[in-house]
């Protein structure tokens, strides 16, 4: 099957347009390994953690909480719980790991990101190939910068600039922004769109839930309008 | 093991699990119909529910350079110049507001 074969060309397309975004990651990467440091993490458990784990919000949440002494259950369940959106996140993309092989479907779905995932939805909206490799190369740039940078973080551990003085915690909005562009179908997406923000800001407000369940509650919301609507 | 170690492994095998899980709910909701609109439109609502999220939760600087990103978005359709422009103008905005 032609689909099986690695294409290269695609795969290195995804590798070097995720470059603006996997800056951004290094300067997270950098921030961690000075959180993983100072919770007594050796280079060794961290650079396991981001090749096995991938998952840069919820290590830093799992490494957090380790620190305040929460034990390893209550760690764990925080981190995962930042992780539910990746379950929308592979559900919405899920036929192009449709009829591959075990390994690259495996290796796909691990190395599926926020950021290569939505880099790939900008891809196929012009008209470019399945996205299957542009999200592994794409992944595999992310995890490589990833790996270099946290373990950096570790091994320097001293005075690392925040990446809020830099406003590089900025990039990964302004990133979301344009592919939110290169997302829009038109009219039909104004109203779920708009029930998306509205459910946002009003689960902010009450203060009755945290952000992930905001995010979740506020996507299926704006889902669920499109759905219902024909 | 380890605490340590039972937080690196717990978590990638449970991360790995969703990632799992959300490809296979993707595979088996019916291909046409109120699924298909729904799945359809996943991608745009969760990228728009993550901006929303970054900016609303911030301070005004955030909303207004969440809003010259939007336009910089809408003019020029470049996400390397909507990051560029982005960052420019929240650090000015931190700086100097």
């Amino acid at each position: 099957m032609v689909l099986e074969k690695l294409d290269f060309s695609e795969a290195r397309k995804g590798f070097i347009e995720i470059t603006p975004l996997a800056v951004g990651v290094g300067f997270y990467g950098l921030a961690f390994g000075l959180l993983a440091a100072q919770a007594g993490l050796s280079s060794l458990e961290v650079g396991f953690m981001g090749t096995f784990v991938f998952a840069g919000s919820a290590q830093i949440v799992a490494v957090e909480r380790l620190m305040a002494g929460a034990g390893a259950a209550a760690a764990i369940i925080a981190g995962l719980a930042l992780n539910l959106r990746l379950l929308l996140i592979t559900a919405s993309v899920s036929n192009v790991f449709s009829q591959r092989p075990l390994w690259q479907l495996v290796l796909g779905l691990h190395l599926t990101t926020d950021e290569n995932w939505a880099m790939m939805l900008a891809r196929q909206k012009r008209g470019g190939a399945s996205g299957y490799w542009y999200l592994v190369g794409g992944g595999l740039a992310l995890l490589l910068i990833w790996l270099v940078s946290t373990v950096a973080g570790v091994v320097v551990a001293t005075s690392i600039p925040s990446p809020k003085a830099l406003g590089l915690d900025f990039a990964f909005t302004a990133a979301f922004i344009a592919i939110a562009r290169s997302l829009w179908r038109g009219p039909k997406d104004l109203l779920p769109w708009l029930c998306v923000v509205s459910v946002v800001v009003l689960g902010l407000y009450s203060g009755a839930l945290s952000e992930t369940w905001v995010l979740i509650i506020a996507a299926l919301a704006g889902t669920t309008v499109a759905g219902v609507r024909r | 093991m380890s605490e340590t170690w039972l937080v690196i492994v717990g978590l990638a095998g449970l991360t790995f699990l969703i990632r799992f899980c959300g490809w296979a709910l993707g595979q088996r909701l019916p291909q046409t119909g109120f699924w298909a609109r729904f799945l359809s439109a996943l991608p745009g609502c969760l990228i728009v529910a993550l901006v929303a999220l970054f900016t609303v939760k911030g301070e005004s600087a955030e909303l207004i350079a969440g809003g010259i990103a939007v336009i910089v978005a809408l003019l020029t359709r470049s996400l390397p110049a909507t990051m560029a422009i982005g960052i420019v103008a929240i650090w000015a905005l931190r700086t100097y507001a």
